[in-house]
């Protein structure tokens, strides 16, 4: 099986080159079709497009999970799904909706929206950032081929040693797991680091730090927490993979391993994670309630304040997960302090979105409503969050649904509903239509009632005493109404995810009536200074940038667009180039080969990523330009 | 924009301004990229340092670190990789000063005491097998092969990125675009070398004291 | 954003930094005699071997950050900030994995 995989793969190398290194035309057939253009750009407003449409594509896949085991639990003693199925089940879902949804949705609106909003024409690196979002696709699809081959991982998306090793979970489940993590966590890693480097060095002229929106300052430390967050999942990983695969005893309690380093590394990762994934959509409601309350965002000061201080607390509070473990009261209660201390930082916010929208002149469209629904909403799993960081209390909530509940409440209350408001706010900057809002308050009514309906009840299924990722319940536990409920509003929510996809269908649709225009929500910031959707150089001439919410500020200067920073000239910008596909591919190859323990595999994809990182390395590669002749031309295009 | 006065310096090869690395935009990016990736290994190798620590004790039936490790082989080993950090410093030294001559002596050297550091290091793992520490024989050998294995590999990888970097210049010169390259390569070289002043505190000399 | 590729002969401004490197190199090898020194001698009291390791190492890396890697301050804040997070985030992890695993 092996070697015939090697052969295959060589002789698709050989191909390659014999019909692509010979044949131009065969080249210009690829080149001049649609689709190569996806491939191989390294825009990052096509980036922003790829990542949204691969997080929504894992969404359909998490959904049907989620609403599988909601199935499964709406009778007791149910037997439709059941054992190892439901274990499968519920770790896809939960590593599937943390890594292949929620951060590449958000990477999605940052791609887009950093850029434009800090007045730069491109991010740092945008070969890099190719290259993170294609790892993140491969690692993806690599754990999602689990259903088709071997099985899925099963031992929840914490993957908790001993049971993710090969004495209690054979077979290749959590290899897919350790390995798929692994490659979309180089992706990730690379695309904090991107983003950091472009907001450090890439900065309009005027655009100083404390005039940047706050949506860029909390992707900014988001991706502080990416950067330092992702390292220790890689060491975790390793160690969970030298022990399945090269028989290392890291975990092995016979030979002197310790369980508990898993633990520890899975949460000093997890924990920056969960504000990784919240930080980007907090920033998604600051900008959007301020525009659509039509305010300065109140105590903008105090918000960048409260971000940093979340970003570092964020690193100290990861044993709140581990409780239970048994670390002893002194070590609970430092962790128990820190955690609460968190609350602080994030009250501040929670006010200041409050007395923003205090006096504003508030418009209702669906990127408010979803910002609107977010504050109660998140303050919910907020509180319970307080709760939870009392180790004694904790005890009793430890691993039933009233965790399960806390942290849907804060991942869709907060992050989901962040980046569905992103989305309404700027698919008109992406697409140069806007989404149809009918449909889009549709949509978020339907999607609200269904999670809080799906939600809240299972606070109270969880002090009932059910143990989440128990696949079934006793008929006289008393809880069957409660789960039936709550199956019921799952459902709902997936009528209001459907809806969304029907928005954007119809809204295509309907785009020639729908059609945007630079700045159809009336903004403040400076993305909204240019047309949509940009040029591909986005900045004709760069801006010059003299006050937070820059384009406001024109605006009520009475001018009709930025006052430019340098004279027109001819803009240089870099070549696409199908090198991070090859090299996603290489890596996808060396993952599945580990996967089924044909090392031979392995090398060949490794060494198909050498050989396109040495010919990155070697072909100088200095990018075309754009002759002002052409700037000029699209200018009065658009 | 920045690249486009490198590509038109390319072309017409001016002189090279004093601190070459810096002068474009790209090279700027290229320098704090790779100081945010020195912080994100910093992390990664503190938690392969954490699980040694944790496990240092576990060596089963195994020798124990006392037993085990050989000073005066430590000590070469430091002295070989020091070394190296200040000859890739020199090569950066040469190429401020636009001499081609010396970086390449000097990011030679670099590379072959990296190969002896990596030589020195395959010694050393067969001595231990022999003495029966092994990867798969306790949580102690996993751990110990993992950290140092790792450190190895980020020392093979420098090795590979200085000399490809080498014939680079060798081709091109000393340009507006090779000179970032060689500056990132030689902070890369140096961070290997931090990682290692841990190592041999941390695992050898430590290990000697119990 | 503005690039300055300042075209002006430049032998004269990078005057030889060589001796003050191999000056520093001569320190990290005293470091590290000392640190080989304090195991194999047996220099300080038994209690304060490790701290004193430790020291000796952080002493070092500071210094090959300060002179090799050019590290600096003044010019570049926001670099030398996330290289330290780094190293305090790292501490922070090598030493919960060690103390409460």
């Amino acid at each position: 099986m092996a070697t015939l995989v090697v052969l295959l793969v060589f002789a698709l190398f050989i191909g390659a080159i014999l019909t692509g290194g010979y044949n131009k035309q065969m080249i210009e057939r690829f080149r001049s079709h649609w689709l190569w253009e996806w491939l191989t750009t390294v825009d990052h407003k096509k980036i922003g497009v790829l990542y949204a449409l691969g997080g929504g594509f894992f969404f359909i896949f998490g959904g049907i999970e989620a609403l599988l085991m909601r199935i499964q639990l709406f009778f007791p003693d149910n037997h439709f799904i059941v054992g190892r199925d439901f274990n499968e089940l519920l770790s896809m879902h939960g590593t599937t909706m943390i890594f292949f949804v929620a951060m590449p949705l958000l990477f999605a609106l940052m791609n887009v929206a950093i850029p434009l909003q800090i007045g730069a024409r491109d991010v740092a690196f945008p070969f890099l950032n190719a290259l993170g979002f294609w790892l993140f696709f491969a690692g993806a699809l690599l754990m999602n081929l689990s259903w088709l081959f071997g099985g899925a991982p099963d031992s929840g998306w914490t993957n908790y040693v001993p049971i993710a090793l090969n004495e209690y979970s054979p077979g290749t489940g959590i290899d897919y797991y350790v390995l798929g993590l692994q490659i979309a966590g180089f992706g990730t890693t690379m695309g904090g680091l991107n983003f950091l480097a472009t907001i450090i060095n890439m900065r309009a002229p005027g655009m100083s730090f404390l005039r940047m929106p706050l949506f860029t300052w909390t992707s900014f430390v988001a991706s502080a927490l990416v950067l330092f967050g992702f390292p220790p999942l890689t060491a975790g990983l390793f160690l969970v993979m030298f022990d399945r695969l090269f028989g290392a005893q890291f975990f092995e309690v016979a030979l002197g391993g310790n369980p508990v380093i898993w633990q520890h590394l899975f949460w000093i990762f997890g924990h920056p994670e969960v504000y990784i994934v919240i930080l980007p959509a907090f920033g998604v409601m600051s900008d959007v309630i301020s525009n659509f309350a039509r305010k300065r965002l109140f105590g903008y000061t105090s918000m960048v304040f409260a971000t940093l201080l979340i970003g570092f607390l964020g690193f100290m509070v990861w044993a709140h997960h581990m409780f239970t473990v048994g670390m002893g009261p002194m070590v609970n209660s430092i962790f128990a302090i820190a955690t609460m201390a968190i609350a602080v930082p994030t009250g501040i916010k929670v006010f200041n979105w409050l007395f923003t929208l205090w006096g504003g002149k508030i418009t209702f469209t669906t990127a408010m409503l979803y910002a609107v629904g977010f504050i109660p909403t998140f303050v919910m799993g907020g509180v319970t969050g307080i709760m939870l960081s009392v180790p004694p209390a904790d005890f009793q909530y430890h691993d039933t649904y009233f965790v399960v509940a806390h942290f849907h409440y804060v991942l869709i209350g907060g992050t989901v509903f962040g980046i569905l408001s992103g989305l309404y706010y700027w698919w008109p900057k992406m697409f140069g239509y806007t989404l149809n809002e009918t449909l889009g308050k549709w949509n978020f009514w339907i999607f609200f009632i269904g999670f809080h309906l799906t939600f809240l009840i299972q606070h109270v299924i969880g002090l009932y005493g059910m143990p989440r990722r128990y696949f079934t319940y006793q008929a006289e536990d008393g809880i069957t109404l409660f789960n039936q409920i709550s199956t019921v509003g799952a459902v709902m929510m997936a009528v209001g995810a459907i809806l969304l996809v029907l928005n954007i269908f119809v809204s295509y649709r309907q785009r020639e009536s729908l059609v945007a225009g630079g700045d159809p929500w009336d903004g403040r910031t400076l993305e909204w200074a240019i047309p949509s959707p940009p040029p591909v150089y986005n900045f004709a001439q760069l801006p010059q940038v003299r006050a937070l919410d820059c384009w406001w500020h024109e605006k009520m200067e009475g001018n009709k667009e930025m006052e430019p920073a340098e004279p027109l000239e001819s803009i240089h910008m870099p070549n696409d180039t199908p090198l991070p596909l090859i090299m996603s591919i290489g890596f996808f190859i060396a993952g599945l080969g580990l996967v089924f323990r044909a090392f031979e595999v392995g090398i060949v994809g490794l060494l198909v990523v050498i050989v396109a990182m040495f010919m990155r390395s070697f072909k100088p590669d200095h990018g075309y330009h754009i002759e002002v002749e052409e700037i000029k031309a699209t200018e009065k295009g658009a | 924009m920045s690249s486009a006065e490198l590509h038109h310096h390319a072309q017409t090869s001016a002189p090279l301004p004093p601190h070459p690395e810096k002068a474009t935009l790209e090279g700027r990016n290229k320098i704090l990229g790779i100081w945010l990736l020195i912080g994100a290994e910093t992390v990664l190798f503190a938690c392969l340092f954490g699980t040694y620590l944790a496990l240092r004790g576990s060596n089963m039936n195994g020798p124990t670190t006392e037993e085990l490790f050989q000073i005066p082989m430590v000590a070469a080993a430091t002295l070989i990789l020091l070394t190296s950090s200040l000859t890739s410093v020199l090569g950066v030294v040469g190429m401020h000063q636009n001499n081609v001559k010396k970086v390449q002596l000097w990011f030679g050297i670099t590379v072959l005491l990296g190969a002896a550091f990596l030589g020195l290091e395959i010694y050393e793992f067969i001595e231990y097998v022999h003495e029966g520490h092994t990867f798969t024989g306790s949580a102690f050998g996993s751990a110990f092969y993992t950290l140092i294995g790792t450190h190895g590999s980020h020392v093979l990888f420098g090795i590979t990125w200085i000399s490809s970097l080498m014939i680079q210049v060798a081709r091109r010169g000393l340009t507006l675009e090779t000179t970032p390259k060689l500056f990132v390569a030689s902070l890369y070289w140096h961070f290997v070398d931090v990682v290692w002043v841990f190592i041999f505190t941390v695992v050898y000399l430590m290990g000697k004291v119990g | 954003m503005e690039t300055n590729v300042q075209h002006q002969p430049n032998q004269s401004v990078s005057e030889d930094r060589s001796m003050k490197y191999v000056l520093s190199f001569v320190w990290m090898l005293l470091l590290t005699g000392a640190s080989f020194a304090i195991v194999t001698m047996h220099l300080v009291p038994e209690n304060m071997v490790i701290p004193a390791l430790l020291i000796l190492a952080m002493l070092q890396v500071l210094l090959q950050f300060f002179t090799f890697m050019h590290l600096d301050f003044k010019k570049s804040r926001l670099t030398a900030v996330f290289t330290f997070s780094g190293i305090a985030i790292g501490f922070i992890c090598a030493i919960a994995l060690w103390l409460i695993s």
